[in-house]
C-alpha cells in the first residue's frame, strides 16, 4: 500500500508542478466562473441573473388619461431596476433608435387610444357599447429577443387590466335598467356618484387567489453563481482525469514506466498508484475551485460534509472515465486530444452551459453517463439547502460509474501489453 | 510565392496529420452548435416557457384557465398529475408547477375563496415569467365574474334590490353582459419587427450558430501562438532561416496558411447553418465574406501577438483555449449580450469577440448588408493592425 500511496502523492506533485496544466486546471475554469459572474451581474449586486435597465423608448400621442398612465408604468419605481424609459417625441425618431440597436423596444401609444377604451357620452346614450379598436404598437428589435418579450410582457399587462377595468364599469353601467332612456348628463351624473368611492381594485384585481411558494418558507435565497461554479469545475476536472491518464502512456514512452515494472512493484500497484494520482489531483483541484469560489465570491456552497462527499464521489466517477479514456488510447497525443473533446462534449450535455431544463429530452437522458450533469444536480442541492442525506441518488450514480468504468479499464489495461514486464 | 504556398501546405499536413484535429475543426462546432441551439428552438417550433399544470379540479373554470394559459404568448402548459409534476420540480426539470386544487369552481369564485398554488424554482427568470403569465390568465377568467359582482354591488348602493331572486338575476345578466363584452375586446396590441426589410424570420438558434462559429475559430488561430512556440523550441524556425527564404515570408506563409484554414472552416459551419439548420446566412454573401475575413485576420493577430511572447507551445495551447474561452463568453457568443448588465455589455467593447459577434448577428438577424456591417468590419481590421504590429515587431525568431 505504501508504494501505491508513493506513486499516487508523485503524480500529484508533478501535476501541479506543471504550469501549463494548472492553467487549465485552476486558471481557467477561475477566469470562466469570474466572466459568468460579471455576465449575471452576480458582482453588482444582483442575485438573480437576467435582465435589467432594458432601455425602451416610448411615444405618447394619445395624451389623455391612459396613455399617461402607461408611461406612467414604465417609470414606476418597482419597474426601475427593470427598464429604463425614455420618451420620444415622434414615431419615426423611436423607430430610428431601435433600428440603430439603441434600444429593445418602441412602445408607440397612438392618438385615440383612451378614448377607444372609455366609452363616450354618445357611446353610453347611444347603447352602444362597440369601441373603435385603436392599437398600441411595439417596434422590437429583432437583435433583442428576451427584452423587447419583458416590454410586450408590461404593455400586454398593462392593457388587461384596463380592459377588465372597462369591462367592469360598462357592465356596471350598461345593466342599470332604464339606462337606455337616460339622457347622457343623467348617464354621466349616475356613473360619477356609483364610483365616487371605486378605485382600481374594485375592477382589476382577480377573484381567484395565487398563492405561490419558493420551495417552502424558509427558501434559500439560491445563488446562481453556486451553478455555475461547480459546472465549470466539473468541466475542466475532465481535462485533469485525461492528463493523469495521459501520463501513464507518457512513462511507458519515456521509459519511467518498464524501469518501474522491473523493480519489484506489482503492477496492480503501479495502475492503483496512477488512479490513485489521477484521484488525488482531481480532488485537490474541485477543492481549490471550491474554497477559490467562497473566498473571493461569496459563494454559498451549503453543508460542508456533503461537499466533502459529493467531491469524492464526482471525482471517482470522472476518474473512470479518465483511465477507460487511456486503456483506449494509443499515444499520448491522442488522449489528449480525446480528453479535451470529452471535456467540452461532458460539459455541455452535463449542464454546465445551458440547464439541462431547456434541452431535448433526448440530450437530457444522455447527460445520465457524465459525472457533470449527478455532480451538478449535487452541487445544486446542496446550494439549496440541502444536506447530505438529501444526495444519495447523485452519489450512487457516481460511483456506480466510477466502479463499472475501472472494471472496464482494468479488462482493457489486462489485454494490451501497456502494463506488461 | 512558391514558398508561401508550400509553408501553408506544409502547415496544413501538420495540422491534418491525425483525425482529432477534425474533432476540434468541424466535429465538436458542429455539436456545440446543435446541441446549444437546441436549447433555443427554431423559428416554427414553440418558443413559450413550459409550464407543468396540475388540474386537481377538474371543473369548467379550472379547463377555462388552462386554455386561458394555453392562449398564452409567454407560457405552454402541460397537463400533467400530480406525482409526475412532483418527480419533475424536485428533479429541477421544471421551472414552475401550477396546480389547481379541488374546488375550484364559479361558487368559490363568487364567494371569494377561490385559490390556486404555484410552485416555482427560487431565482428563476422562467419561473418569474410564468407567474406573470398565470396571474393574467387568471385575470381574465375571473374578471367577468368580479365585474358582475361590481356591477350587483354598484347597483344595489344605488337602487337597492327587492329580494335575493332579483339580485340573483341580475348578476346572471351582468355575467352574461361581461362575458360579451370580453369576446368582443378588440386587439389592442400590434408587434412589428424592426429594420428587416424584407422580412426576416427571426430564429434563436442563429445566436447559437454565430456565437460557436466565432468560439471555435477564433481558438485555433490564437493557436497560430502554439505554432510559433513549437517551430523555435524544435529548432525547424533557425534552419528555416538558414535557406533563403525571408523572414517575412515565413510570417506571412504561416499567418495566411492559418487564417485560410479558419476561412475554410468557417464557410463549412456556415454551410451547416444555411443546409441543415435552415438559417439566413445567405442573404448577402458579399457581407457575410467581409465579416469572416476580417474576424479571422483580427483573431490571428492576436495568436500572432501571444507567439511573440509565450516560451512553450504548452504554455501557448493553455492560454489560446483559456483566452479563447473567456472572451468567447464575454463577448456574447455563448449567451446573448442583452442578457448582460448595461455596464458590461459597455466594458466587452474592447474584445474583438464582441464585434464580430454583432456583425455576425447583424447580417443574420437584423437582415442588415454591406453598409450594416461596415463599423464592425473596421474596428476588426483595427484590432488586426494593432496585433499584427505588436507580433511582427516583437517576434522572436531563436
Amino acid at each position: 500500500m505504501q508504494k501505491l500511496f508513493l506513486i499516487g502523492l508523485k503524480d500529484l506533485k508533478i501535476a501541479f508542478r506543471d504550469r501549463a496544466a494548472l492553467m487549465f486546471m485552476l486558471l481557467a475554469p477561475f477566469l470562466l466562473t469570474l466572466g459568468l459572474g460579471f455576465v449575471t451581474g452576480r458582482f453588482s449586486g444582483g442575485s438573480t441573473s437576467g435582465l435589467s435597465d432594458i432601455p425602451v423608448v416610448i411615444v405618447n400621442l394619445d395624451k389623455a388619461q391612459l396613455g399617461d398612465a402607461l408611461v406612467d408604468v414604465f417609470h414606476a419605481e418597482d419597474l426601475s431596476a427593470l427598464v429604463e424609459p425614455a420618451v420620444a417625441d415622434s414615431t419615426a425618431a423611436a423607430r430610428r433608435l431601435i433600428d440603430e440597436d439603441q434600444a429593445a423596444a418602441a412602445v408607440i401609444i397612438p392618438a385615440g387610444f383612451t378614448e377607444s377604451i372609455m366609452p363616450t357620452r354618445e357611446m353610453l346614450a347611444a347603447g352602444a357599447f362597440e369601441p373603435d379598436p385603436v392599437q398600441i404598437e411595439i417596434y422590437t428589435n429583432p437583435a433583442r429577443p428576451t427584452s423587447a418579450g419583458v416590454i410586450k410582457a408590461i404593455v400586454d399587462e398593462f392593457v388587461s387590466r384596463v380592459e377588465e377595468g372597462r369591462i367592469g364599469g360598462m357592465t356596471s353601467i350598461l345593466g342599470i335598467p332604464g339606462i337606455e332612456t337616460m339622457s347622457p348628463v343623467e348617464v354621466e351624473s349616475l356613473t360619477r356618484e356609483m364610483f365616487a368611492d371605486a378605485n382600481e381594485q374594485d375592477f382589476s384585481n382577480a377573484a381567484i387567489t395565487l398563492r405561490t411558494d419558493n420551495q417552502g418558507a424558509e427558501a434559500v435565497a439560491f445563488d446562481p453563481l453556486a451553478y455555475m461554479a461547480p459546472g465549470m469545475a466539473l468541466m475542466f476536472l475532465m481535462f485533469t482525469v485525461s492528463y493523469g491518464g495521459r501520463s501513464l502512456l507518457a512513462e511507458k514512452i519515456q521509459g519511467t514506466l518498464p524501469r518501474l515494472l522491473v523493480s519489484p512493484t506489482a503492477p496492480w500497484q503501479v495502475l492503483g498508484g496512477k488512479v490513485l494520482g489521477i484521484f488525488l489531483t482531481g480532488y485537490a483541484q474541485v477543492a481549490i475551485l471550491i474554497l477559490a469560489s467562497a473566498l473571493f465570491f461569496q459563494v454559498r456552497w451549503g453543508d460542508p460534509f456533503g461537499i466533502i462527499v459529493l467531491i469524492a464521489a464526482a471525482v471517482f466517477g470522472a476518474s473512470g472515465w479518465g483511465l477507460l479514456l487511456t486503456a483506449l488510447g494509443r499515444s499520448t497525443g491522442q488522449v489528449g486530444a480525446l480528453g479535451s473533446a470529452m471535456m467540452l462534449i461532458f460539459g455541455i450535455l452535463g449542464g454546465t452551459f445551458i440547464s439541462l431544463e431547456n434541452m431535448p429530452a433526448f440530450v437530457r437522458a444522455i447527460s445520465a453517463i457524465t459525472p457533470n450533469a449527478w455532480g451538478l444536480d449535487g452541487f445544486t442541492t446542496l446550494a439549496l439547502g440541502g444536506s447530505l442525506s438529501d444526495l444519495g441518488k447523485p452519489i450512487l450514480a457516481l460511483l456506480v460509474m466510477g466502479a463499472s468504468l475501472f472494471a472496464l479499464s482494468a479488462f482493457i489495461f489486462g489485454r494490451s501489453n501497456v502494463m506488461k514486464r | 510565392m512558391k514558398k508561401i504556398i508550400a509553408i501553408i501546405w506544409k502547415d496544413a499536413i501538420m495540422r491534418f496529420s491525425g483525425f482529432s484535429e477534425l474533432l476540434f475543426f468541424i466535429i465538436l462546432p458542429i455539436i456545440f452548435t446543435f446541441l446549444l441551439a437546441g436549447g433555443t428552438p427554431g423559428g416554427d417550433e414553440d418558443t413559450r416557457i413550459r409550464l407543468l399544470v396540475v388540474d386537481e379540479a377538474q371543473t369548467a373554470l379550472s379547463a377555462q384557465i388552462v386554455s386561458e394559459l394555453g392562449a398564452s404568448s409567454a407560457v405552454r402548459p402541460e397537463v400533467v398529475s400530480r406525482d409526475e409534476a412532483d418527480e419533475q420540480f424536485s428533479q429541477r426539470r421544471a421551472s414552475a408547477v401550477f396546480v389547481i386544487p379541488a374546488g375550484l369552481d364559479t361558487a368559490s369564485l363568487q364567494d371569494g375563496s377561490a385559490a390556486v398554488d404555484l410552485r416555482q424554482q427560487p431565482n428563476n427568470l422562467n419561473a418569474s415569467i410564468a407567474q406573470r403569465a398565470i396571474q393574467t390568465a387568471l385575470r381574465r377568467v375571473s374578471s367577468a365574474v368580479s365585474a358582475a359582482n361590481t356591477a350587483v354591488n354598484e347597483r344595489e348602493k344605488t337602487m337597492p334590490f327587492a329580494s335575493d331572486a332579483e339580485k340573483t338575476a341580475y348578476f346572471d345578466k351582468s355575467l352574461k353582459l361581461a362575458r360579451e363584452l370580453q369576446e368582443d375586446t378588440p386587439q389592442r396590441v400590434a408587434v412589428i419587427r424592426a429594420a428587416t426589410p424584407d422580412q426576416v424570420e427571426y430564429d434563436p438558434r442563429a445566436n447559437s450558430s454565430a456565437g460557436q462559429l466565432i468560439t471555435w475559430v477564433f481558438i485555433p488561430l490564437f493557436g497560430i501562438s502554439e505554432l510559433f512556440a513549437y517551430e523555435r523550441a524544435t529548432g525547424t524556425l533557425r534552419r528555416l532561416l538558414t535557406t533563403l527564404t525571408r523572414k517575412a515570408t515565413y510570417l506571412l506563409g504561416t499567418i495566411s496558411g492559418q487564417v485560410l484554414m479558419a476561412i475554410v472552416q468557417m464557410l463549412l459551419l456556415v454551410g451547416f447553418g444555411i443546409l441543415v439548420m435552415q438559417l439566413n446566412w445567405g442573404r448577402d454573401p458579399l457581407a457575410l465574406a467581409v465579416m469572416l475575413v476580417c474576424s479571422a485576420l483580427a483573431a490571428a493577430a492576436i495568436g500572432s501577438a501571444m507567439g511573440a511572447f509565450v516560451k512553450t507551445s504548452g504554455q501557448a495551447n493553455g492560454l489560446s483555449i483559456m483566452l479563447g474561452m473567456v472572451m468567447a463568453l464575454m463577448g456574447g457568443c455563448w449567451y446573448p449580450l442583452e442578457l448582460f448588465p448595461p455596464a458590461i455589455q459597455t466594458f466587452v467593447k474592447v474584445l474583438p469577440t464582441t464585434w464580430a459577434m454583432q456583425g455576425l448577428l447583424d447580417l443574420v438577424l437584423r437582415g442588415g448588408g454591406l453598409a450594416d456591417i461596415l463599423p464592425e468590419a473596421g474596428v476588426l481590421l483595427g484590432f488586426a493592425a494593432v496585433f499584427f504590429t505588436i507580433g511582427v515587431l516583437r517576434f522572436r525568431y531563436e
